[in-house]
């Protein structure tokens, strides 16, 4: 998962944790003593309610008895009353079932002060005993409801309100803080794979900007060490291009030494001479194709682009590879030609291609055919080279664009490579943006070249 | 004998390769910096120049484009191996042929004789053909010269042979193998660009026609036509 996400979703729990504990604590801690308070009025009421109620009785009687249980019942908090006498009848009363409340008369009787006995949700029924002057005793019982303690979840809109900008606020401070943590962890991130995808100039700190922590740190390390790369490869290839260029003088001026050494030689020394001029003539290739390679990864990509039809250019590139293959007893031909043009230099793909056709030639068994296609699909054209040849080790698939890389020293040479084909067919076609692989097939190696199109 | 103007900055290779081409029947001449090179060249004393591109004081593109501006003197540029733009921009300025460097001094003296070849058929012995018409193109093969709907159009001595050979087939097809044989000398090999860079230098010369189509269209992979309506 994402780090943002991570950090976010953490923070968020626990907050909201905390919040939650915080909340719990003060409800429970709030609670009890409610209730306490609670129990305590009621006894004190139920004390004074049964003394009033045998005063009303003794003076003015049962009806004003009746009057004033009736007025008792009427307030919010009372939802019974009933009365029983010493001997179990039932002088007064609401209740279906009051024999049930037997037990509670009796312990009322006995302990002689108000007793409590929690009933039904949110009531509880009281009993306190009274004594009337002519020595009948009663108890009062009544319902009461119970104080509700402070819902969790209260029901007030307000609440609901507070509740939600607490979670609001919640997840700001979250989304904030996991944004500055992991924010320049992305940049930092981002950065990496830049420079190595080859952007050596990549650097970060000053998109982190001005923090002072390890993050800051961290990218600043980075900026050096982007430097201190980018210097070091970029003189390694300065000097491979310096001299190379420096190279081609002399030999240029050997090419001419040989030639009039040719001319004045006696047929003796011709075969040697003639053997001096095809070293020659590869030393010079190997030139080439180094200051090629190091134009096109200095990065140059000021190359001049437009508009190409990129069918026409693998057919005529095909046609080269077979006119050359034809001389060894082989062939190149094109499969599946779809139409497509891309954007970009000409020059550059058709080396990229044409390298990676003179490989398959190279290695494809002779008298087979290297097999060519060219299909679009979701605008982008891929072109498969296919060869005859015995393939690659799979773990030497990656290393197969990697300049003067050799897949096994004897067949190379045997074969007149020089080891960059394909090291500046990658660099062309990274040029484009597009994208160059291989991968065996069973019997023989394939190059996939990915490109986009142009709608 | 023809008498070569040799311009570039390495002493060494300009005496070896005047040795050389002194073998071969060539009078040459050396000279190593870019101003000194254009002074010798617009003086007329020479039949044609082999001229480098990386040249101290002027490079080899601006002493092109000078002597472009006064003289017709056959130009064979050096440029840097695998270098496309040096050897595009060569031709587009009005560079006869070019040959990557380090070269072969054989193809060198091939090349040198093909444009040398070229130039005395064109001031030629021989009867000055007839002027070609194809809509509003007019090519006269005496003094080489081109116009279109009226306009004189500026062509090196290659492009005008190519648009001979395209022009007296006007509608057909002309094979790229005998065009190089015909008008470069050469053979045509696989992986050699010249000829379709010297097309499209044509084409931009040209230009289009009024309705939008091009003069001179590619047939993949045979050869060139010159359209007519």
């Amino acid at each position: 998962m994402n780090l943002f996400f991570k950090i976010f979703l953490w923070f968020l729990a626990a907050i909201a944790l905390m919040v939650g504990m915080v909340v719990f604590l003060n409800w429970t801690v709030q609670t009890e003593p409610v209730v306490g308070r609670w129990r305590n009025s009621v006894r004190n009421q139920m004390t004074i309610y049964a003394a009033t109620a045998a005063q009303i009785h003794d003076s003015e009687g049962e009806r004003g008895l009746i009057g004033f249980l009736d007025r008792i019942r009427n307030a919010d908090t009372v939802s019974e009353v009933d009365v029983i006498a010493r001997d179990g009848s039932v002088w007064f009363t609401d209740a279906a079932n009051v024999e049930s409340y037997q037990g509670l008369v009796e312990k009322t009787f006995a302990s002689g002060v108000a007793e409590i006995e929690v009933g039904p949700p949110d009531t509880a029924l009281a009993a306190k005993h009274f004594v009337l002057d002519n020595g009948d005793s009663f108890v009062l019982l009544l319902r009461w409801e119970r104080p509700r303690p402070t819902p969790f979840f209260g029901e007030s809109p307000l609440r609901y309100l507070r509740y939600a900008g607490l979670l609001l606020t919640a997840l700001l401070l979250c989304w904030a803080l996991a944004r500055y943590l992991s924010s320049p962890i992305q940049k930092i991130r981002k950065a990496t794979q830049k420079l190595a995808g080859g952007d050596l100039q990549t650097r970060v700190a000053i998109e982190v900007g001005n923090r002072r922590d390890e993050l800051a740190a961290l990218a600043k390390d980075f900026d050096v060490m982007a430097e201190r790369i980018e210097s070091l490869i970029n003189s390694q290839k300065r000097l491979s291009r310096d001299v190379s260029h420096e190279l081609r003088s002399p030999l240029a001026r050997m090419n001419v030494a040989l030639e009039i050494a040719k001319q004045k030689s006696n047929g003796d020394t011709a075969p040697m001479l003639e053997r001096i001029e095809t070293e020659s003539f590869r030393l010079n290739e190997m030139i080439s194709s180094i200051l090629t390679l190091s134009r096109l990864e200095s990065g140059s990509r000021d190359f001049e682009r437009r508009e190409i039809d990129l069918t026409a250019l693998v057919e005529s590139v095909v046609e080269d590879a077979n006119f050359e293959a034809a001389a060894k007893g082989k062939a190149v031909k094109i499969i599946d030609g779809d139409e497509c043009s891309v954007f970009g230099s000409e020059n550059l793909l058709r080396s990229a291609i044409e390298n990676v056709l003179r490989n398959a030639v190279r290695y494809t068994k002779g008298e087979t055919t290297v097999g060519v296609t060219l299909k679009t699909a979701d605008s982008k054209a891929r072109i498969h080279v296919r060869d005859y040849g015995s393939g690659v080790p799979e773990d030497e698939l990656n290393n197969l664009f990697r300049p003067f890389y050799r897949v096994g020293e004897a067949r190379e040479r045997k074969t007149g490579g020089i080891g960059l084909g394909l090291a500046i067919a990658e660099q062309a076609i990274r040029a484009h943006k597009g994208s160059i692989s291989a991968g065996n097939t069973g019997d023989g190696l394939e190059v996939e070249i990915i490109l986009d199109c142009k709608k | 004998m023809s008498r070569v103007l040799i311009i570039d900055d390495d002493e060494e290779l300009c005496e070896l390769v005047s040795e050389y081409l002194t073998v071969e029947g060539f009078e040459t001449e050396c000279v190593h910096d870019g101003e000194s090179g254009l002074n010798k060249a617009v003086s007329g004393d020479y039949d044609l120049a082999i001229l480098d591109v990386m040249l101290p004081k002027m490079n080899g593109f601006d002493v092109l484009r000078k002597l472009r501006e006064e003289s017709k003197l056959p130009v064979l540029m050096l440029t840097a191996r695998g270098d496309d733009r040096e050897r595009i921009v060569g031709l587009e300025i009005g560079a006869d042929d070019y040959l990557p460097k380090p070269f072969n001094p054989r193809e060198l003296v091939a090349r040198l004789r093909a444009i040398l070849r070229r130039i005395h058929s064109e001031t030629g012995d021989q009867i000055p053909a007839e002027k070609i018409q194809v809509e509003g193109l007019e090519l006269s093969p005496s003094s080489r010269s081109v116009r279109l709907g009226g306009g004189e159009v500026t062509l090196t001595s290659v492009e005008f042979d190519l648009l001979t050979a395209l022009v007296r087939e006007a509608g057909k097809v002309v094979k790229k193998e005998d065009l190089s044989e015909n008008v470069l000398e050469r053979s045509l090999s696989p992986y050699d660009r010249s000829l379709d860079m010297h097309i499209s230098n044509l084409r931009k010369k040209l230009g289009i026609r009024p309705d939008g189509s091009e003069r001179i269209k590619t047939i993949r992979s045979v050869g060139y036509i010159y359209t007519v309506l």
